[in-house]
């Protein structure tokens, strides 16, 4: 089993000391990559469920490499992370969501000399009162239970802290450290607690506490380095900066100029109540909430970002403001590393910039799997679809910045990505602009995609469909055709290709289908012919009904195109119908041949939904299901559909506990036989997607520990993009793990020397510039409708118009059917 | 050398507002040859009187060339195309005129039936040659010949005249009808073609004893006129809508005819494919106009139209010039459409070259090496070395007006902007964007009169445009509903809706006489399907 395509953006990443390796809590492991190559060298397995926190151990020697995790499973583990190996487990029952340990950013020395307990502060949720209510008698049965709490875990004895609670909440927050380790806050609504940490640590110490106040709510926390400053962005975009907070609460403790002790209310600008602090300003920039705060390691900057995808670097004395804008995602962290040169960057989209940081310039994207974009009201329905390259395992997904990337899912690394649509894309805007399909064909030299522009007010919409081709050596794909508005101004519900030969099928729900062909091969024959792009070569439609799936059989002789609850066959050579059998219940969302066999699988949506496999030979329906199919995938024998468990029985499930929080069914059926041959179950399958991957064995066989690796893989995607790579013939579950080659690391150890180590590497010079791509362009219509389209004066002379005419008569048909 | 650092690379690209691509023709539009005679910029020349009945070249340099176009005959100058000189003393309407083949002799007919024969620089008549009763129509040098004339005229008599003694010294009878046309051999002193309305062609030798055609074609149709190709063995016929190539040598087989005119075919002359000193090699074509308007450019080794041109009058008479720079064409109206190609560059650069001879050689400059004082005093005008490592400078992305705006998010300037300009493409380039950024309707209602206007009048021209219409045609809705009350209280926009009520009836009319057509189709069609 191979999994992979998990977020990398769940949580914050964290560098080693040599600021060479970056970790990255990657689901349920600790990815560690390199931060040259921006390649993953190895990983930390361990946890059983999403690690939550990763703090790298500072240490002078740059050779030490330990670090401790923190996971939802409850447990704390320490690592080291150059073997990597785990050395220790705390485990403390209790989901944790942050962690900080503050002892590790104080004098390491001191620790050194004789063995102190190691404390660390975690925010977790107390699972216990929910799970048995009635046990804790609570005076006040409170309305909304405060789950999340704050606790203090001593690591050296692996308990927690007994009885010290340090805060109560509705929901586990953040714990935000201050770089010298002796602050830590939260953000609770509107305010802000912050917590000195002692100077000796025990185990019920008392711990001083302040409140800053406001009035929106709270999103983020930062520390000053050196100085006691707090900054905390808010809902608004806002970020305030309290200096010299905690004057009073801390004093006793830490001796400061007495001078500077007014405690005149007057003298305090900006400061709500009687908040500890001696001023706070504001700063207002961002146009929505602010996601990312962090301050410089010097203290002289304060990095903040947002929803918008802009880094701006404020200078902390004058408030002047620099940007890095265009970066086309949310920001979630900004992380500096022990480099001061180097930051990392994590954005919404799954991806990781690293920054060379006074320039701010993306040195190398670490880009995980991109999430499912989000679509605008009644739009849902025209967009579906991941294509999959089953021969190279890799995937095509539609991402919300108008591309196609391809990812690959046997290496779980992005591989490049296709701009489709020829726009900037800006986080918080409407969408405007919805890459609706893409389809690769067998071989995967060719793609085609679908974008709608939605109109504004009932003008300005616009269908675009494109086709591309690859290179013959790159695998860039560049644009062939653009047709605009294919099928007038109707949708189109499927892109489908021939297995062998350079012809495409579109399909619309505006009732007809169109057959594309490509004449790149015509053009070494006639060098007149200089068009090599995609042209209509036929149009069907049957009875005027929306026509919502295509597909070709397994040899190209046979179309069969879904009109409604109807599958219409066709002759896609000489266009002309075959057969039409039926009828489903409700409308038809998909269809496929099974292999080479004779067997149609279609799958229909709708209140009667409805998994049906036809018979092409005896041109009826062999068998049905009433299920509601969310994708399937087709071998050459037998397919897999992945099923969404219905309502009823997913409550049922509950108690049976046979469904533990999953939605889905994936059944592998032989095509002949109602039967399913195996069953798996699995979580968010709404939005998922099935694919079989033919791949050639020898490149998958480093990754499977033992046995005779399979010819096929059955591929699941989730929702969440997040996916599974499985044998589904296999006897028993082949673990594979999975096995990062150390090689990568090598080639990064080489240090820099001479001018490359004080001013950087060159930049290497691209000679060959891009060139222009020419994309030539197919008449969207039939001949004969558009050549009298049109006002008078265009026209051409009636006599070019007659020949065009009767030559269109000559070699096409429509097989319209009344 | 380095001198700049390379730029701070954002993540983003900037995307210009493109127009949307037009579908390219399944055959190229242009061909090569196409492109060659679409390069003479055509000029008219106006106001001469009458029709252009002939145009002749001047075999010498500077190819002057004579237009007869009523009584008088006008030299002009094939480098300028203006004229020259005029010669009027003629008493009837001028029907042809030949230059000799040293050019410093013109021949020219008249309706008259007189011929005379000129001095191109002086235009004085040096000669009068009257024999023909009937007016003349074609006089002509043989092209190897500088003592003797041919003429033809309508009492069907081809004339060979000796100019120096005003004689006659050949009648040769045969044609049964007026002799309109013909041609000296290129090849041969001695022989020429006439063409008559008789429908046919004789080929005349002066040596032949009996005054009697040598050979003798029937094309068919009156001849309108008559052409020897430069081979000699082979002419060309222009009479009805054809024009016919024959074979001379092969005993008068025809080998082909092109039809291609949908009029008379009035004139025929002989194109050439590039120039003496090009690389391309030199072809030959055949030129015809006709009374349809278009003239045509015939491959007589292909057998193949290869362009095809039109001009907005019926076509009289075509020539064009010996060094292949200038073709001329005489229409019935009085005008002359002349058209030059443009000098190549390395005939100026010639000049250039023959100037710098006289130049004294700079002393050359001692190389700058990093072991020298002055190579660290460079200036900034300092030219990089070969061996330096040039730090490119990356191209600066050039941004339209409209595209400055659009990023500056003044979406109401980027749409009047674009409306000042001439681009349509560009307009609703721009007007998609603005649907995209969800902002056009909020910039139709901040227009003010003047630049409602402007969008109304745009609207007006291209809303009925198909390719534009989808999105026009719907903006046009909103713009009216939104902006109906400034509309009223302006004399200028409602002008503007009244010219925008008048073109969209047309569009409507058009469309009902499409559907017209389309209804006669269809049941073609339903019968095509059926088969």
């Amino acid at each position: 089993m191979i999994r992979g395509g998990r977020s990398q953006v769940s949580s914050p990443p964290a560098f080693s000391n040599d600021a060479k390796r970056l970790l990255v809590c990657t689901g349920n492991t600790v990815s560690i990559f390199s931060t040259s190559t921006g390649l993953q060298i190895t990983s930390l397995e361990g946890h059983t469920a999403e690690v939550t926190t990763v703090i790298v151990e500072p240490a002078a020697s740059k050779v030490l490499c330990y670090c401790w995790t923190a996971s939802l499973d409850g447990s704390i583990k320490y690592w080291d992370f150059s073997v990597p190996e785990l050395l220790k487990t705390v485990d403390i029952k209790l989901p944790i969501f942050s962690m900080v340990i503050p002892s590790l950013l104080g004098q390491p020395t001191e620790r050194n000399e004789k063995q102190h307990n190691v404390f660390a502060y975690v925010s977790v949720e107390d699972t216990r009162e929910k799970t048995n209510p009635r046990k804790k008698k609570q005076p006040k049965p409170k309305p909304k239970p405060l789950h999340g709490r704050i606790c203090k875990c001593n690591l050296t004895k692996a308990c927690l802290a007994g009885g010290v609670t340090l805060a109560e909440m509705k929901v586990p927050e953040v714990i935000t450290i201050s770089p010298s380790g002796k602050y830590f806050g939260i953000r609770k609504h509107h305010k802000v607690l912050i917590w000195k940490v002692p100077d000796v640590e025990s185990e019920r110490v008392v711990m001083r506490k302040i409140t800053l106040r406001h009035t929106k709510k709270m999103t983020v926390l930062a520390f000053h380095p050196t100085q006691r400053i707090v900054a905390a962005g808010d809902v608004t975009g806002r970020i305030l900066i309290w200096r010299r907070f905690g004057d009073k609460t801390f004093a006793t403790s830490e001796r400061l100029g007495d001078g500077n002790m007014m405690g005149g209310d007057e003298e305090r600008p900006g400061v709500r109540d009687n908040d500890d602090a001696d001023s706070c300003t504001t700063w207002h920039w961002h146009p929505s909430q602010v996601n990312v705060l962090n301050f410089s390691s010097d203290g002289a900057y304060l990095y903040s970002g947002g929803k918008e995808g802009v880094l701006v670097v404020w200078q902390l004395d004058t408030g002047k403001k620099k940007f890095l804008p265009r970066i086309g995602s949310p920001l979630l962290y900004f992380t500096y590393s022990p480099d001061p040169s180097l930051s990392s960057m994590s954005c919404a989209d799954n991806q990781i910039h690293l920054l060379k940081m006074p320039s701010m310039e993306i040195l190398k994207s670490i880009s995980g799997i991109k999430l499912a974009c989000s679509l605008p009201e009644g739009y849902e329905a025209l967009c579906s679809g991941i294509a999959f390259d089953q021969t190279a395992g890799l995937v095509a997904l539609r991402t919300e910045n108008y591309c196609i990337q391809f990812y690959s899912l046997l290496d779980d690394r992005s591989i490049s990505e296709v701009q489709v649509c020829e726009r900037n894309y800006q986080p918080g805007d409407d969408v405007t602009v919805v890459v609706t399909l893409v389809a690769l064909s067998q071989d995967s030299s060719m793609m085609g995609t679908a974008e709608i522009k939605i109109a504004e007010d009932g003008i300005g919409g616009l269908v675009c469909l494109k086709f591309w081709a690859t290179g013959s050596q790159n695998k860039d794909f560049s644009l062939s055709t653009i047709i605009y508005e294919p099928h007038r101004d109707a949708g189109i519900s499927a892109i489908a290709f021939h297995p062998t030969s350079q012809v495409a099928v579109s399909s619309s729900y505006g009732g007809d289908f169109k057959v594309w062909v490509n004449h790149d091969q015509f053009q070494q024959k006639d060098p007149m012919l200089q068009n090599s792009g995609w042209s209509c070569h036929a149009v069907g439609s049957y009875k005027k009904k929306a026509m919502t799936a295509a597909a070709f059989s397994a040899d190209g002789s046979v179309l069969a195109v879904a009109a409604e609850t109807l599958i219409t066959l066709w002759d896609p050579d000489k266009n002309v119908l075959v057969a039409v059998i039926g009828e489903t219940l409700t409308p038809i969302m998909s269809l496929s041949f099974v292999g080479k066999s004779e067997n149609l699988v279609a799958t229909s949506r709708g209140a009667k939904s409805q998994l049906s496999v036809w018979s092409m030979s005896q041109l009826s329906a062999s068998w049905s299901y009433m299920l509601q199919i969310e994708a399937s995938a087709q071998d050459t024998s037998s397919f897999a559909a992945l099923a969404l468990l219905p309502e009823s029985l997913r409550c049922k499930g509950l108690n049976g506990t046979t469904f533990q929080g999953r939605d889905g069914v994936i059944l592998l059926f032989n095509a002949t036989d109602p039967v399913p041959v195996a069953s798996w179950s699995v979580r968010k399958a709404k939005g998922g997607s099935l694919a079989f991957l033919q791949v050639n064995p020898s490149s998958i066989q480093e990754y499977i520990s033992d046995g005779k690796p399979p010819q096929t893989l059955l591929a699941y995607i989730n929702a969440d993009h997040e996916y599974v790579l499985f044998d589904p013939y296999g006897k028993e579950t082949h673990e594979l793990s999975v096995i990062h080659r150390d090689d990568l690391q090598a080639s990064e150890e080489s240090g820099q020397h001479g001018y490359a180590s004080i001013y950087g590497e060159l930049p290497e010079f691209q000679l060959n510039k891009k060139q222009a791509i020419w994309t030539p362009l197919a008449p969207t219509e039939k001949p004969w409708e558009t050549i009298f389209n049109g006002s008078s004066h265009n026209l051409p002379p009636l006599t070019k118009l007659c020949s065009v005419f009767l030559e269109s008569l000559l070699e096409k048909r429509t097989g319209v059917v009344e | 050398m380095a001198k700049e650092l390379p730029p701070k690379t954002t993540p983003g690209k900037s995307f210009l507002v493109k127009p949307k691509l037009k579908p390219k023709a399944r055959t190229l539009s242009q061909t090569p040859e196409s492109k060659y005679w679409s390069s003479f910029k055509t000029q008219q020349i106006p106001n001469l009187i009458s029709s252009i009945n002939s145009i002749s070249f001047s075999q010498t340099p500077p190819h002057l060339f004579a237009a007869a176009h009523s009584a008088s005959l006008t030299l002009f100058s094939s480098q300028t195309l203006s004229q020259h000189s005029v010669i009027s003393s003629f008493k009837d309407v001028v029907s042809c005129s030949s230059f000799r083949s040293d050019g410093s002799l013109l021949a020219a007919s008249d309706l008259s039936g007189l011929i005379q024969v000129f001095d191109v620089k002086t235009r004085t008549p040096l000669r009068r040659l009257k024999s023909h009763a009937r007016p003349v129509h074609f006089v002509q040098y043989p092209s190897l010949d500088k003592l003797h004339v041919v003429s033809g005229g309508d009492d069907g008599i081809v004339k060979y005249w000796d100019v120096a003694s005003e004689n006659v010294v050949l009648d040769l009878f045969g044609h049964k009808d007026y002799v309109r046309c013909g041609d000296c051999s290129p090849v041969n002193a001695e022989m020429f073609v006439t063409g008559s309305y008789d429908h046919t062609v004789k080929l005349w030798d002066v040596r032949v004893e009996n005054s009697r055609s040598v050979m003798e074609v029937n094309h068919g149709k009156p001849i309108e006129d008559v052409m020897f190709l430069p081979s000699g063995g082979l002419f060309a016929t222009a009479g009805g809508n054809s024009v016919k190539i024959w074979d001379l040598i092969g005993g008068g087989k025809m080998l082909y005819s092109m039809e291609s005119h949908n009029k008379t075919v009035t004139s025929i002359c002989l194109g050439r494919l590039g120039n003496e000193n090009g690389e391309e090699a030199m072809q030959y074509r055949i030129l015809s106009v006709a009374l349809d308007g278009y003239m045509k450019v015939f491959d007589y080794i292909n057998m193949k139209i290869t362009h095809s041109m039109r001009f907005p009058a019926p076509l009289m008479s075509v020539a064009f010039s010996p060094d292949g720079m200038t073709r001329v064409i005489g229409t019935s109206n009085g005008s002359i459409f002349a058209g030059r190609r443009k000098k190549k560059e390395n005939e100026e650069s010639g000049l250039v070259n023959f100037w710098s001879i006289g130049r004294v050689e700079e002393p050359q400059k001692r190389l700058l090496r990093p072991t020298y004082f002055r190579y660290f005093q460079r200036g900034q005008s300092e030219k990089p070395n070969e061996s330096d490592y040039l730090v490119v400078r990356p191209k600066k992305l050039k941004l339209g007006e409209h595209d400055k705006l659009l990023k500056k998010f003044r979406h109401k300037e980027a749409l009047v902007c674009v409306l000042n300009g001439k681009n349509p493409e560009n307009v609703v380039a721009v007007m998609e964007e603005l649907v995209a950024r969800r902002k056009l309707l909020k910039c139709v209602s901040n227009l003010d009169d003047e630049e409602l206007g402007m969008l109304l009048s745009f609207l007006q021209k291209h809303s009925t445009v198909p390719r534009y219409s989808g999105l026009l045609m719907g903006l046009m809705k909103k713009v009216l509903e939104m902006r109906a009350e400034d509309i009223k209280a302006s004399d200028i926009l409602k002008n503007h809706i009244r010219n925008l009520k008048r073109s969209v009836e047309e569009e409507i009319r058009i469309q009902h006489s499409l559907q017209e057509i389309q209804g006669i189709i269809s049941p073609l069609l339903r019968i095509a399907g059926r088969r």
